[in-house]
Order: structure tokens, then C-alpha cells, then sequence
């Protein structure tokens, strides 16, 4: 199913598109203000913008650097060139273990990799830890944002969820009260979790560290109860040096949620005495990007999450219309490297007002890229029937004179003269579903021009 | 799986260009001043006291929480002992955990807290409130000034600003996710 077809679904609830365009737009303005208090902000972009096309550039050296201090640090480094190798690594460190009950805070690498249902068919019982992530989670639902995964929801929903799930009071609907019932239900979780799961938001080549970016404390909770912590990264996320993190945690907070800084930013370098610390490095199709020059720069993201909140498109259409893992703009253009065919649609979910380009803090051209996969689906005929017949013959229509004048003559009485119920019909017309056509003037500009008086 | 990352290593090694350069972060400077420190801190969350010295913690303590259940510090008499072994069940139980921190970042409110300052990974995380105990003159104002005076980054450490949050239910801001609910630092003169 395409984009816009999904984005129907969605938008037939016009009061919660409304609320949704709403609160996205208050998360950018919130951004907004962080952003302009800083003097530095343009400054900082630039920056993580270089240090990122410098890391990508020497990735491979980066990478070994980046396991020989991790192996140093006594951390055990795995390798994943793809989703089915990273879930059977992980399930194997788990086994290994006798491991039955995890706790995984937010990753979207797992996300990718659709870690969760491999594991639950393999008999492990997983927890996500992230209010956000768990609200879905119980909804049998896959996030619809980066950063803000359960956002298409009401609290009212919420409620039902976890008067469902959690035993909470049948309509409760107070954020203050559902978030304290789900405290208690993950903290049970917390205490008997044997393995814990993490993701990476940054890992360090020189100190063989990995980052992790939190606001509820999930991620350090689980993990430093466990005996176990597995931390499941995409290759893309390194960066050269300890000090290059000034860069990156300035700006991730500001850009995604307008604080100044996540809650924790926590330093994983040693397993504690006598636990274990894993580090799963992935590859699943990021090789491939980075050898596309037009789309390499799409590996800088930091997975912030601003290029959805300021998306028209994103807004008005919901994270799930997106049916990737990564919505909005950014998933528009990591998508068709993972699968062209099934992505077909969503480099299309744009306007290309170039907004998200605009505030991504790394500096990642999105709307050109957006622009350029256009270009390469219709190389590859993975443009729909009626959108390819019809670009060849608006090209042909708009490259003669003579038939240009034609069309528009014909257009101009047509459209005078047809019932509205056929210029407006929903499978000719799909610009008209929601608008109406602008009445046809009388006579060409071209015609109305030639009448006038010569000036001189 | 070693092969696996070999063939990672040359699948990247084929796919990545030639060198791009490695810019030079500069330090920027900034505001390192208490009351920045303070604003910030409260704007997101936390509360913050400043003491004449070590000696008037107690005092702030019995103070803030009159009816105190388990104790953990560093800094003070514990009501429970607290190491790397403790039993998660006894460290779900405490109640207060009074900490040093190393260094306050002033542009965002963050205290350095590194692992050996922790009696257990966990403990920040699992207290019900947090304290953490900072020396005035340790602040810093900005990220690149904080990392600057990291020399490596200890075997785990955390950046905390302000106690657990979260906005996932229709973006209301809730203190106390899953985190410490609460988190004051006390800012010692000096």
C-alpha cells in the first residue's frame, strides 16, 4: 500500500490530524527557541556536519579503532551484516546465558531489525522499557516517531491500554497517573530482568565507548541491573573522538525536544566486575548507502527526530503511513535503500519545501535526496502506471507550442463545460478530493497579452 | 563470526570516499556562573541549594525529606550499605541516595557523575530522589568545557540533568518516569 493511502486512512479523523499537525508544530517550536538562544547553533551544525562526513569517510579505520579500545575495555564486539544475523547473534548471547526475561530500552536499530518478534518466537519474553515504546508495545503496534513513539495516540487511549494490560482504573486518563501505574509495572519488570538491551546513540572510536541518551532513565536502570547488557548499533553511529560528543549532545536535545540536554548521557566503556558488556555492530544495507554518493550523507543522522516534527507531510499524515521503521523525511530517503519496490512511495510524501533540511542538525541535504530517489525509482520503473503515463505525456505536451496552446483552449472550455461531478471524480482527479478546482479564466495570459496595444 | 566483519570491513572499505577532514571543535566560552547553573536546573526540573560547606548537608536532608526512609551516600552516615554486589532487591528499596558530583555544566544543568562516585551503577537510577553534592567552583559552561576536562570517560559514567522525565502521554511533561523522581543538587561555597 502507498503512502497516501495509508496517510487516508489516518486523515479521516480530522479532529486527531488536527491535534497531531498541532503538537508535532509546538515540539518544533519548541526546538525553535533552543536553537536561537544558542549563538553557536548554525556553528555546531556545521560541525557535526563535518565530523560525520569525515567518520563516514574513514569508517573502516574507525571501526576497527573502534573494537580493538572496546575489546581493550573488555567488552565482547560482534559483527551483524544484516537484521537475520544481528537477531540470531543477540538470541545466542541470551541462550548462552539461559536468559528467558529482557528489558530493552529504545533502539530503533532492533525496530529495523525486527528483533521483538524473533525473540518472542524463540520463547524470550521482552520488555520494552520506554513509557512511549511500551504503550505501543501493549498495543501490538510499531512506533510511529524517532523520538516520540506512541505521538498518534490520545491519553483516552492510553487509558485503555493500560486499564487492558496494567489493571488502571477504567477511564483514567490523567498522564500524571498512568505514567506512575506504568513506574510500577516496569520497575517489577526492571528488578528481573536477566539481559538487557540497549541501543547506541553514539559510539566512540578512541575510546572503544558507546552513548546512550535518555530521558526516563530506562536504559540505565536495565541495564546496570542486569548481568547482561547487549548494545545494538547501526555502524553509522561512530564518531572519531571523546570530545567530538560536545557536539553532538548541544545539539541532539535542542533539535529533537528543545530541552538542552537529555536527562542521562550515559557513558558505557567497562562491564561492571563480574558482568558482561556485548556491543552488536550492523551493517544491513548501510555499506550499500554509504557507496551511494548522492545518499551517503543520509548515514550522518542522529536520529533526532526534527525533520518529522516541522514535515507538512509528516504532520498531517501520521508516523504509521510511513510503514518504516524511520518515518518522515529522514525514513523517506534511508527506506528505498533498504527495499526500493516496497518504499516506492514515500520519497512521493513530500512537498519538498525543504524544511527538514532546514533543521537537521547534521546538516543532511533530506529534501534533495528525496528529490534524486524520484529520479532513480523512475530509472528503475517503480513508478505507478498512472503517475509514469502521465509525467511522459505532460513532457511531451509541455515540450510543443503548439499542443501546450491546444491543451489549455481545450482545458479552458472542458472544464466550463463538464459536470462538476466528472472534473472533480475522486479516480481522475485526486487533486480534487478535498479542494475545489479554481474557475478557468476566460483566456490565456499568452491571449490576453496579444491584445493589448504595443506600449511603444 | 569473524567473517561476518571482514566482510562488513570491505563491504565499507569499497563504499566510502576519500578523506574528508576532521574540523577542530573550538570551546566557545560562555556563562559558567551559579546563576545560570540554577536557572537552567530548575528550568527543567531540578532543584538546587547552596551551602556554606559539607557540614550543613545533614541538616538540608533531615529537612527535605523529614520522614526519611533507606539512605545510601558516599557522603554521609548510610542507613544502607550499598556496594557493586548489593542485591537489586535491597536497591529498590532505597529511598535517598546522597552522591558526589564532579562537575556541573551550566548550560544545561548536567552533573557529571562518574562510576566511582556510584557505590552501584544502578543506585542513581533506582533511588526514589537523588542528591548530588557539587563544589561551587566546579562549573563549567558548556559541553565543550565538560568534555575538555574529562580525560577518559572512567569505566561508566552519567551526565544527569534534572530527575526522570518523560512527555509520551500527548507530550505532558511527567517528573519521575522511571528514574529518580526527584533530584536536588547541593552547590557547596568555596
Amino acid at each position: 500500500m502507498s503512502h497516501s493511502k495509508r496517510a487516508e486512512v489516518f486523515t479521516r479523523d480530522i479532529d486527531r490530524t488536527t491535534w497531531h499537525d498541532e503538537t508535532l508544530w509546538f515540539v518544533r517550536k519548541k526546538r525553535d527557541l533552543a536553537a536561537y538562544a544558542l549563538p553557536e547553533f548554525q556553528d555546531l551544525r556545521e560541525l557535526a556536519s563535518q565530523i560525520k562526513a569525515h567518520t563516514l569517510s574513514q569508517l573502516s579505520q574507525y571501526l576497527t579503532q573502534f573494537e580493538e579500545q572496546a575489546k581493550q575495555n573488555g567488552v565482547q564486539v560482534h559483527w551483524a551484516a544484516d537484521a537475520h544475523e544481528h537477531n540470531a547473534l543477540v538470541l545466542e548471547i541470551l541462550q548462552r546465558h539461559g536468559a528467558t526475561r529482557i528489558v530493552k530500552s529504545k533502539s530503533m536499530l532492533t525496530e529495523e531489525c525486527h528483533l521483538n518478534p524473533y525473540l518472542i518466537k524463540h520463547g524470550i519474553d521482552v520488555i520494552d522499557t520506554d513509557l512511549g515504546e511500551r504503550i505501543v508495545q501493549l498495543r501490538e503496534e510499531a512506533p510511529s516517531h524517532l523520538v516520540l513513539p506512541a505521538i498518534h495516540l490520545k491519553k483516552e487511549d492510553v487509558g485503555d491500554t493500560f486499564h487492558l494490560h496494567l489493571g488502571t482504573e477504567k477511564g483514567e486518563k490523567d498522564p500524571q497517573r498512568l505514567t506512575a501505574a506504568a513506574r510500577k509495572h516496569l520497575r517489577e519488570k526492571f528488578v528481573a530482568g536477566e539481559v538487557a538491551i540497549s541501543g547506541v546513540n553514539f559510539a566512540i572510536a578512541e575510546t572503544g565507548s558507546v552513548v546512550v541518551c535518555t530521558n526516563e532513565g530506562n536504559a540505565d536502570l536495565g541495564v546496570n541491573i542486569a548481568n547482561v547488557h547487549i548494545a545494538c548499533m547501526g555502524m553509522e553511529k561512530l564518531i572519531p573522538r571523546l570530545s567530538d560528543l560536545s557536539v553532538f549532545t548541544r545539539l541532539l536535545a535542542r533539535s529533537a525536544t528543545g530541552q538542552p540536554v537529555t536527562t542521562y548521557t550515559s557513558h558505557f566503556t567497562k562491564p561492571a566486575p563480574g558482568k558482561e558488556l556485548h556491543i552488536v555492530i550492523v551493517d544491513n544495507g548501510r555499506s550499500r548507502q554509504l557507496g551511494r554518493p548522492d545518499f551517503r550523507n543520509s548515514l550522518k543522522c542522529i536520529r533526532c527526530g526534527a525533520c518529522m516534527n516541522t514535515c507538512p507531510v509528516y504532520r498531517r499524515s501520521g508516523g504509521h503511513s510511513y510503514d518504516f521503521t524511520v518515518p518522515g523525511p529522514i525514513g523517506a530517503i534511508l527506506s528505498p535503500n533498504i527495499d526500493m519496490r516496497k518504499h516506492a512511495s514515500l520519497p512521493f510524501a513530500s512537498t519538498l519545501c525543504g524544511s527538514c533540511t532546514d533543521v537537521c542538525p547534521v546538516k543532511i541535504d533530506i529534501h534533495t535526496q528525496l528529490y534524486k530517489w524520484r529520479q532513480v525509482l523512475a530509472a528503475e520503473n517503480e513508478l505507478p502506471a498512472s503517475k509514469k503515463w502521465s509525467m511522459k505525456f505532460l513532457g511531451r505536451l509541455l515540450a510543443s507550442p503548439a499542443m501546450y496552446r491546444f491543451g489549455g483552449k481545450a482545458a479552458r472550455k472542458g472544464l466550463r463545460l463538464l459536470p462538476h461531478g466528472l472534473t472533480h471524480a475522486p479516480g481522475y482527479n485526486p487533486w480534487a478530493i478535498a479542494r475545489e478546482l479554481p474557475e478557468p479564466p476566460k483566456q490565456s495570459f499568452r491571449e490576453w497579452f496579444q491584445q493589448q496595444e504595443d506600449p511603444a | 563470526m569473524s567473517s561476518s566483519r571482514d566482510a562488513i570491513l570491505a563491504a565499507v572499505r569499497a563504499s566510502q570516499p576519500d578523506e574528508l577532514p576532521l574540523p577542530t571543535v573550538p570551546l566557545y566560552g560562555g556563562d559558567a556562573s551559579v546563576e545560570r547553573f540554577t536557572e537552567v536546573l530548575r528550568s527543567i526540573g531540578g532543584e538546587i541549594m547552596r551551602l556554606p560547606d559539607h557540614a550543613a548537608i545533614p541538616a538540608v536532608i533531615q529537612q527535605l525529606f523529614p520522614v526519611l526512609g533507606p539512605l545510601a551516600s558516599t557522603l554521609l552516615p548510610a542507613t544502607v550499605a550499598v556496594a557493586a554486589d548489593t542485591p537489586v532487591a535491597t536497591l529498590d528499596a532505597v529511598d535517598v541516595a546522597v552522591l558526589q558530583g564532579e562537575f556541573g555544566v551550566a548550560e544545561n544543568g548536567a552533573v557529571w557523575v562518574p562510576e566511582t562516585n556510584m557505590l552501584h551503577r544502578a543506585l542513581p537510577f533506582i533511588t526514589q530522589h537523588l542528591i548530588l553534592v557539587l563544589e561551587e567552583k566546579q562549573l563549567v559552561a558548556t559541553m565543550h568545557e565538560a568534555y575538555a576536562r574529562l580525560p577518559s570517560p572512567d569505566g561508566y559514567g552519567v551526565f544527569i540533568a534534572g530527575p526522570s522525565k518523560t512527555a509520551d502521554i500527548e507530550q505532558s511533561l511527567v517528573i519521575g518516569a522511571h528514574g529518580a523522581r526527584s533530584l536536588v543538587v547541593l552547590l557547596i561555597a568555596g
